[in-house]
């Protein structure tokens, strides 16, 4: 497998910017594996990145790729799916990119349901500009632009994507991996708008102000938190206060999916004009 | 046929063979994006209304990266938005059209009035150095044919590409055929819409297009990047890359600057002017003749590149060039920056939401040729 996902990378761009024990490679691999089990075509998938540490993956991995303008991912891929809706578009964005900046964006994909798979790397920080707060992160943890704590609550994105419209929302931890993996696969295959929330450690920024630091405890700690969706559905809010909620959340595959609604649309439209043509009043 | 400067330019969006359009209503631009709603889904295209102009602009970014030659429209307050985009479009040598109905502005203003207040917007509005290719339409046949030209060029530079229309223009309605079009009339056999189609005259000087699903699996970055399209911090680089972005359009000046020479050689004063004031310049060139006053007009439609060699020419022959406009003079200090050496650049600016007529531009000819003779 490792030979087989080596196919989808930029050998050359490597070694990646990224801190060690940082989760976004990890998350990346998975996707990269996801895109081998799947038989994705390179020609034919095209990855969108924001900017941040999670959009930097465009530049490493070898499909078609965009390294877009901040928050705009979501913006970007849509014109290229309504432009080309034989391509697999992949998101990759952050919390930081996706849910502050690109949060109108989100809200909209979500509406639409357009045929994207969206993989919002959650690390709850800004890494890549120093480790300022970010709308994901808990109440109270620190970071540069909340030396005293953080006093706004989090976004629960997740909640937010399913009440937004996604059909299909999951989300999982960097140290369940394989979990993760599959969930990348299935909203791949998911005919509409795939939203998936994976929380990773950002040991550089996030740990060095909010112990734990080291990156394996960290992992060890997000572990520790995540609780299966069937298991949360047996437990109070109480119990469920500072858990991390994993699995596929929601999945409505029914849901009317943008480009073909539009499609269908176009096609009443279309004959439309050529009854009006046909009657002489095409103008 | 009678049709609002609006519908033209949606028209003219059409058969240039654009069949991309996402935006975000706003007056005083709305109405083109409403006629692309009922044309394109009727003819394969796509039409997306977008949840803001930033987005709108992104959207075509995207198709444009995946082979079309699309287009927004929309009026300041949203063109200000979509700076950012528009910068990305020009880095990654995106074709896209983006026309700008003005409003009077600073913020909200008075949308319902006309302006030219968006000219510098237009030329340094995204940050950074970099070119700009900007047209100007001052009536509805402009608003047709330069759409296309806007089209046209953005296919061929791969670049984007803003037509300037102000309220006035974009929404008056006069008489109108294709086939009237004199000057710079293109047709749909101009276009070549192939995905990525680069011109052959032009193959030397503009890179090659990152055209996504192609063999090539390009990447598409903002960052400084070199000919492989992955980023660079070398200095030689960075700065070959820049300077090429900016020689493909000044080197093409020739082809990029349209405008009419009215009365040409008479008169010690020209009056240059674009948009919905060359129409008021034309007619006042009109009221001069019958009152005996010979004046020149230089109508410019492309305001960016700028138009140096017409400029100077025009300026070696006039002791006075007049520019009447909609804001505080933007393309008259411009103007003055390349002629004045040879002539008197004298701006003539009104921002109170109203037109400048033709009588008040042929009373400031008046004192100027006055002016002149009691010397």
């Amino acid at each position: 497998m490792a030979l087989e996902i080596e196919q989808f990378l930029h050998a050359k761009r490597l070694p990646h910017i990224w801190c060690p024990g940082c989760g976004i490679g990890m998350v990346t691999g998975s996707l990269l594996r996801a895109v081998v089990d799947l038989g994705l075509k390179r020609e034919e998938t095209v990855v969108v990145g924001g900017i941040g540490c999670s959009s930097r993956a465009t530049g490493y991995i070898d499909m078609g790729t965009v390294h877009s303008i901040h928050g705009r991912a979501l913006a970007f891929a849509t014109g290229i799916k309504m432009a080309r809706p034989d391509f697999t578009v992949i998101v990759i964005t952050g919390d930081g990119d996706g849910a502050a900046i690109g949060g109108n964006h989100l809200i909209h994909a979500c509406r639409r349901n357009i045929d994207l798979t969206c993989i919002l790397f959650n690390n709850q920080i800004y890494g890549m500009t120093g480790g300022q707060l970010s709308p994901t992160m808990d109440q109270g943890d620190r970071a540069a632009t909340a030396p005293y704590g953080q006093v706004e609550p989090a976004f629960d994105l997740c909640r937010l994507a399913e009440a937004a419209g996604a059909s299909f929302v999951a989300r999982g931890v960097a140290a369940q991996i394989r979990p993760l993996e599959k969930m990348i696969k299935e909203g791949i295959q998911h005919p509409g708008f795939a939203f998936i929330e994976a929380v990773v450690p950002c040991p550089t920024e996030y740990g060095k102000r909010n112990p734990p630091a080291k990156v394996i405890d960290m992992l060890e700690g997000e572990r520790a938190r995540s609780v299966s969706q069937a298991k949360a559905a047996a437990m109070t809010a109480a119990e469920l206060a500072g858990k991390i909620v994993t699995g596929v959340l929601h999945r409505d595959p029914e849901a009317p999916e943008f480009q073909r609604a539009y499609a269908a649309v176009a096609a009443d439209a279309q004959a439309e004009a050529a009854e009006q043509a046909a009657r002489g009043d095409g103008k | 046929m009678l049709i609002q400067g609006n519908r033209a330019c949606a028209l003219g969006a059409l058969d240039a063979g654009v069949r991309f359009f996402a935006g975000y209503p706003i007056t005083p631009s709305s109405e083109i994006m409403e006629a692309m709603a009922y044309e394109l889904p009727r003819i394969g295209g796509v039409f997306v209304q977008m949840e803001d102009e930033i987005a709108s602009i992104c959207a075509c970014i995207g198709a444009s990266l995946a082979g079309q030659v699309p287009m927004t429209a929309t009026s300041g307050p949203g063109f200000s938005l979509m700076q950012e985009a528009l910068g990305y479009a020009i880095m990654v040598e995106a074709p896209l059209v983006v026309v700008d109905v003005m409003r009077a502005g600073p913020s909200t203003g008075r949308p319902t009035a006309p302006s030219q207040g968006d000219v510098m917007q237009a030329r340094w509005g995204t940050h950074g150095d970099h070119p700009a290719i900007v047209l100007a339409a001052s009536n509805v046949a402009d608003m047709y044919r330069l759409t296309m030209a806007a089209v046209r060029f953005a296919q061929r530079f791969r670049t984007p590409v803003t037509l300037l229309a102000d309220e006035v223009v974009g929404h008056m309605r006069e008489s109108f055929s294709p086939e009237l079009i004199g000057r710079y009339r293109l047709t749909s056999g101009d276009f070549d819409f192939t995905p990525g189609y680069l011109h052959p005259d032009l193959v030397r000087e503009v890179h090659p297009p990152h055209l996504l699903g192609s063999k090539t699996h390009p990447h598409v970055t903002g960052l400084i990047h070199d000919e492989t399209g992955f980023p660079t911090n070398d200095p030689a680089k960075s700065e070959e890359f820049l300077r090429e972005l900016y020689d493909k359009v000044g080197n093409h000046r020739d082809e990029l600057c349209l405008y009419d020479v009215k009365n040409e050689g008479k008169g010690r004063v020209c009056i240059a002017a674009y948009g919905s004031c060359a129409r008021s310049a034309r007619a006042a060139w009109k009221l001069a003749d019958q009152e005996g006053l010979a004046v020149e007009v230089l109508h410019l439609y492309t305001l960016f590149p700028l138009p140096v060699e017409i400029i100077q020419t025009v300026a070696r022959r006039v002791e006075f060039m007049l520019i009447p406009e909609l804001n505080l003079g933007q393309y008259a200090r411009e103007l003055r920056k390349m002629a004045e050496h040879w002539t008197t650049v004298i701006s003539m600016g009104k921002i109170d939401g109203t037109l400048i007529t033709p009588r008040e531009i042929l009373d400031r000819v008046s004192g100027l040729v006055g002016k002149y003779e009691s010397v």
